[in-house]
């Protein structure tokens, strides 16, 4: 037998509603951590790269890299795990914003993997900052302001990488992932409640 | 209207789990405010209904109950709200 409800109380359900919609939607956890881990690799994978180009390192330095890769990798799954255990929520912007983190990340890889002939040198740093800066943007696009500015230095970062001397071009791009990802991620795990 | 949402707190609970893609028991009884036997009671008749999904896993050897909203549900609570506006048009 079907109920019925008065205005006033159809009244407070719609206005409960709407405030734990209001609620739910602000709820995006970038997660700072990830952001310093990925760009101090970021940074230290464009510099590795470059000063093994300029000849001031062997070029069996790169495997230092790949180590450097792992550990990134290593961090992020440990991470993922811990998160899940404490948090009791998760939101359907949360899983867009992982997806979009994993999947940007994971063609910024594969094009340095499977398409270094076309990604030479310094274009496989800049794909980094490239995939960086879409990361920050998606997180921007949610109402983060700090995501907006390290997404701008990230680009900006870029164009100065392309007008700048060849010597200076990776200290540009690494530049941006450092200021950019890390700077973020430390303002992110600075103004966590 | 929907005789199942015309309950407050089985509307909240719908209503919390909308924009999410999974929470937990507990996070439910936190922010709604309410018991867990009171919460628990009205989870099982939205599951029954096939308006929420339950899951339940062990993270780390201890337990978690995860809850999500089911396509049926979201279609339900859609319909519902809009007869919730429907009635105060009319009356106002």
């Amino acid at each position: 037998m079907e109920e019925q409800l008065t205005a006033a109380q159809a009244r407070d359900h719609i206005e409960m509603v709407a405030r734990i919609l209001d609620e739910s939607q602000q709820r995006l956890y970038a997660g700072g951590s990830f952001f310093v881990v990925w760009g101090l690799f970021g940074t230290f994978v464009t510099l590795l790269g470059h000063f093994v180009s300029r000849g001031a390192l062997p070029a069996s330095a790169l495997w230092a890299g790949a180590a450097a890769l792992v550990a990134a990798v290593a961090f992020s799954v440990l991470r993922r795990r811990a998160l899940r255990v404490t948090s009791e929520r998760r939101s359907l912007v949360q899983r867009e914003f992982f997806n979009v983190l994993w999947i940007t990340i994971g063609l910024a890889f594969v094009a340095n993997l499977a398409a270094f002939n076309i990604f030479r040198g310094i274009a496989s740093a800049a794909i980094w900052n490239f995939a960086d800066a879409i990361v920050l943007f998606f997180i921007a696009l949610h109402g983060n302001r700090r995501a907006l500015v390290a997404g701008i230095a990230v680009v900006v970062s870029l164009v100065v990488a392309n007008f700048t001397a060849p010597d200076a071009t990776a200290y540009a791009l690494a530049g941006g992932v450092f200021a950019g990802f890390c700077g973020f991620g430390v303002a992110e795990l600075l103004s966590r409640d | 209207m929907d005789d199942l949402l015309l309950s407050k707190i089985r509307l909240g609970i719908v209503s919390e789990l909308l924009a999410a893609d999974w929470v937990a028991f507990s996070e439910l009884a936190r922010s709604l405010e309410a018991s867990q036997g009171n919460l628990g009671a009205h989870l099982s008749k939205l599951v029954e209904a096939g308006y929420v999904e339950e899951v339940k896993t062990f993270v780390n050897r201890r337990p978690l109950t995860q809850y999500r909203l089911t396509q049926t549900g979201r279609g339900a609570f859609v319909a519902h709200v809009r007869q919730l506006q429907s009635l105060l048009k009319e009356t106002s």
